[in-house]
């Protein structure tokens, strides 16, 4: 067999393999598409479940709205539009998720400005107790130092050496 | 029976009212006997409560169909444990569980502090006998469950009737698991109650200290342990029952649990900065109260039918109730605050950023968003309906959206928190307790990334759980290793001597260890597989390295229902390593049915089967099997938060001074020139005989 021969053997060979498992590629990708569409929607039996994972024993509504989007994947439609056509047919409550749109987008922003509104409490609370320690100790240092409160800082250094000697037997 | 029910639950609500009526009189006169005849009345509420669930427990067992509620929700042939679960599955009946439980955690209380705490406890009393009234005037005035059965006769009048047989319970109920995740939950939920009594005294009646924070700590641990365990037995009942193959699908009743449990778990941590520093006293209080508002919250969201679930009762009026308690609440604790604000004044300071107290507030701030996040998620379709007039859905994928990143940054403090030293820690500090963790971490990414892993959240997960472990871990060992080298025992037994001298922050690691596991599990998540097919007898269906031949289908007669099983043989590697058999259920006194799922779990995954019922185009049974990886993970991981909740609440075993002869020569000779006699002390453990 020539090396011409030979290469246009396997060129075929390859295109018919490669057809071959197209369909089943195509097939692959439709239920795929389908699943990740179902996952967008809810289920309308009332379950609060989403469409691909109700399960309950015949349920009036998920089957047909699954048959729904398969017909839909099948057809070629887009994403977008096949989940159009849901909303127009059981409106907004079809979603699984709020759109990030208009009033529903609130929903996405309140744990975000909830997040942000509490780090900045607690920067703000975190830069007060500092500099009501920084203050603390500006008015210790500026202040004449009583005996008994040297008698404490005496105990407050025995107590810092018995911590890093605690700190080193526990930690070394 | 019926009647002593009903009286009992009566007598309750008048001596409530004296408990509180007395109580006050008590804090205001201060007599000694008022004192104590208010608490008196206290215990006597909570055995008439008891013994009117008693009364419930025997008509329910006695097949009293007379009774409304007995005929609504058992059957003659219901099994002895299901008529028992039988008393909680309705609203009535609940109620009265609540009222039951709750009158447990008030009973332990008064009666461990009696004759204690004199300042505190009148108030306490107050505040326990207010909650507990609320919930007996919905046991006697609004959902009774000793109502008699009435049907209406000639001309509509009502005559008194007693059916055959009841209607049975409700087949999603029929599970063992269902006898005990209410009580465990509902043991959580209103365990709640005790330290929101304690902090609402603490604060009217200006406790000095912070003895009560010592005194709910306790309580606060054993709740939180409840709701933990009970919100994953809730989680694997879905999992076990439902049959939709997952265990948490961000449901209203869902989160309603949730919520008061990551404002518990934030007081928790953050109560450690007031005892160890007197901070954060106005926080402290202001999350006690939050928590127990969202108890009373998620109890008014199951209830009320403001929300669609398939975990509420059915919709009633009691919701007006709920909110009415709500805002006396909410009242009540801004009034008290309003009032005694300034005995909670503390002197906050903070000595560096980094340092514990910081992780904390860290801490706090990502399990409050947690909470505003899951809240806001949960009612938005009602403000949307009230704004708007258009109802929409908010399901798990929002839910999983948002909850994700603030889980991930929850796990990484998790890990920082307990490597950070108190006021301070240096340099060199972190260097030393964070190169080993951060090590672990990147190895685990490594290896995962190499393994071909490429989702970012489970990577992360994975990376963040071995720096945690590896924290905990290092904790463990670096103690142990110093017991070990002087006592000479083995690390494990050092381990276990350590763990027991200091069980409050050993049993916190564990508990942050069974986190890990339940993240890990959670994790797995992203990996799940499943398919459905039309079976006949001798179809095959592949998934994962499963194969499932399915045999044959049987049919069977029980008392209480009747079933159909499939037999599935299942394959892997062209072996056959496990039968599964997956059944329908169909219970004809109420004329439901249901699922019994087939689970075959190990550490690797779930092989998880459904018999579905019957295809509608080809009448051939529809068989659902699902593969979640890391699922066993979560249970165990729960488990490991129970055991190191009951590890933290065990009291620590204290190092003791022993006293014996000293071998050393004294300087000072006595006046004879003998050595004086001295004893020296050395301070030995109170460890075990052949380690001492």
């Amino acid at each position: 067999m020539s090396k011409r021969r030979r290469l246009a053997l396997i060129f075929s060979a390859f295109v018919g393999i490669a057809s071959a498992m197209l369909p089943l590629h195509v097939d692959a990708q439709k239920t795929e598409r389908g699943k990740v569409i179902g996952t967008k929607l809810m289920c309308m039996c009332g379950c609060g479940q989403i469409l691909r994972e109700c399960n309950h024993i015949n349920c009036p509504s998920s089957g047909p709205m699954i048959k729904e989007v398969d017909q839909h994947v099948a057809s070629g439609e887009a994403d977008d539009l096949i989940i159009q056509d849901f909303i127009q047919e059981y409106g907004e409550k079809v979603l699984s998720a709020p759109p990030s749109t208009g009033f529903n987008s609130l929903a996405w922003y309140i744990p975000g400005a909830a997040f942000t509104l509490g780090l900045g409490i607690v920067l703000v609370i975190i830069r007060m107790w500092r500099q009501r320690d920084v203050h603390r100790l500006a008015s210790a240092s500026a202040a004449p130092i009583p005996l008994a409160t040297l008698d404490s800082e005496v105990k407050s250094v025995q107590l810092e050496r018995a911590r890093q000697q605690a700190d080193k037997e526990t930690e070394e | 029976m019926d009647l002593f029910g009903s009286y009992a639950l009566l007598l309750a609500f008048a001596l409530a009212i004296y408990a509180i009526a007395g109580g006050v009189a008590a804090i205001i006169t201060r007599r000694p006997l008022l004192i104590k005849s208010a608490r008196n009345a206290g215990f006597a509420v909570c055995a008439l409560i008891w013994l009117a669930f008693g009364s419930l427990v025997y008509l329910f067992f006695t097949d009293n169909f007379a009774m409304a509620y007995v005929a609504e929700h058992s059957n003659r042939n219901l099994g002895n444990l299901y008529k028992f679960s039988a008393l909680w599955s309705g609203q009535q009946g609940s109620l009265l569980f609540w009222s039951f439980l709750l009158s447990i955690y008030v009973f332990s209380a008064l009666f461990s502090y009696r004759g204690k705490h004199p300042e505190l406890m009148p108030y306490v009393g107050v505040v326990l006998a207010s909650v507990q009234l609320f919930f007996l005037t919905l046991n006697n005035f609004v959902a009774s469950p000793f109502a008699v059965l009435a049907l209406p006769g000639a001309g509509g009048v009502l005559h008194l009737a007693s059916q055959a047989d009841g209607h049975g319970l409700n087949p999603l109920l029929q599970y063992p698991e269902m006898v005990i995740h209410p009580p465990v939950l509902y043991s959580g939920y209103t365990g709640f109650t005790i330290p929101f009594a304690f902090a609402m005294a603490a604060l009217i009646g200006r406790y000095p200290g912070e003895k009560w924070i010592h005194l709910t700590r306790k309580w606060t641990m054993i709740a939180w342990c409840f709701q933990s365990a009970g919100i994953l037995l809730g989680a694997h009942w879905a999992y076990a029952v439902l049959g939709w193959g997952g265990y948490w699908a961000w449901d209203p009743v869902e989160n309603a649990s949730l919520m008061p449990w990551l404002t518990g778990t934030a007081f928790l941590h953050s109560v450690m900065m007031q005892e160890k520093r007197g901070m954060m006293r106005v926080w402290n209080v202001w999350l006690v109260f939050t928590t127990f508002l969202l108890v009373i919250f998620g109890t008014f969201l199951t209830r009320s039918g403001v929300v669609s679930s398939v975990h509420a009762f059915a919709q009633s009026s009691i919701g007006k109730w709920f909110v009415g308690f709500l805002i006396i609440i909410i009242s009540a604790c801004l009034i008290a605050f309003l009032k005694n604000r300034d005995y909670l004044r503390s002197d906050n300071q903070l000595d560096s950023m980094i340092s514990r107290e910081s992780s904390f507030l860290f801490n706090n701030l990502i399990l409050l968003v947690a909470c505003v996040a899951v809240l806001s998620g949960t009612l938005f379709p009602v403000l949307s309906e009230a704004i708007r007039g258009t109802k929409i859905s908010v399901g798990p994928p929002f839910f999983n959206r948002v909850n994700l990143p603030i889980a991930m940054f929850l796990l990484f403090l998790t890990g920082v928190g307990p490597l950070l030293a108190w006021r301070k820690t240096s340099m060199e500090s972190l260097r030393r307790n964070f190169g080993w963790p951060l090590l672990a971490g990147a190895i685990a990414a490594v290896v995962a990334v190499a393994f071909g892993l490429r989702e970012f959240y489970v990577t992360l997960c994975l990376m963040l759980s071995a720096f945690v472990t590896f924290t905990v871990f290092s904790e463990f060992y670096r103690g142990a290793r110093v017991i070990s080298a002087r006592a000479g025992s083995n690390l494990f037994s050092s381990a276990a001597q350590l763990a027991m001298r200091n069980t409050r922050r050993y049993g916190g690691y564990v508990i942050h260890f069974g986190m890990v596991l339940v993240f890990i599990g959670i994790s797995g998540t992203a990996f799940n597989q499943d398919k459905q097919m039309d079976m006949s007898p001798g179809s095959v269906m592949a998934i994962g390295p499963y194969t499932l031949h399915l045999q044959n289908f049987d049919s069977d007669q029980q008392a209480n229902y009747s079933s159909e099983r499939a037999t599935i043989d299942v394959d892997k590697g062209g072996k056959s390593v496990m039968m599964l058999y997956p059944q329908r259920r169909f219970y004809p006194s109420n004329e439901e049915s249901g699922t019994m799922v087939a689970i075959s779990s190990t550490l690797k995954e779930d092989l998880y089967v459904v018999y579905a019922g019957h295809s509608p185009d080809t009448n051939l049974p529809v068989i659902h099997a699902y593969l979640n990886p890391l699922v066993k993970w979560i249970w165990l991981g729960g488990l490991v938060v129970v055991l190191g909740t009951i590890l933290a609440l065990l009291p620590n075993r204290q190092a003791v001074m022993v006293m014996s002869p000293s071998t050393e020569r004294s300087p000072v000779l006595g006046g004879d020139g003998r050595q004086p006699a001295r004893a020296s002390i050395s301070a030995r453990s109170q460890l075990p005989k052949d380690n001492v």
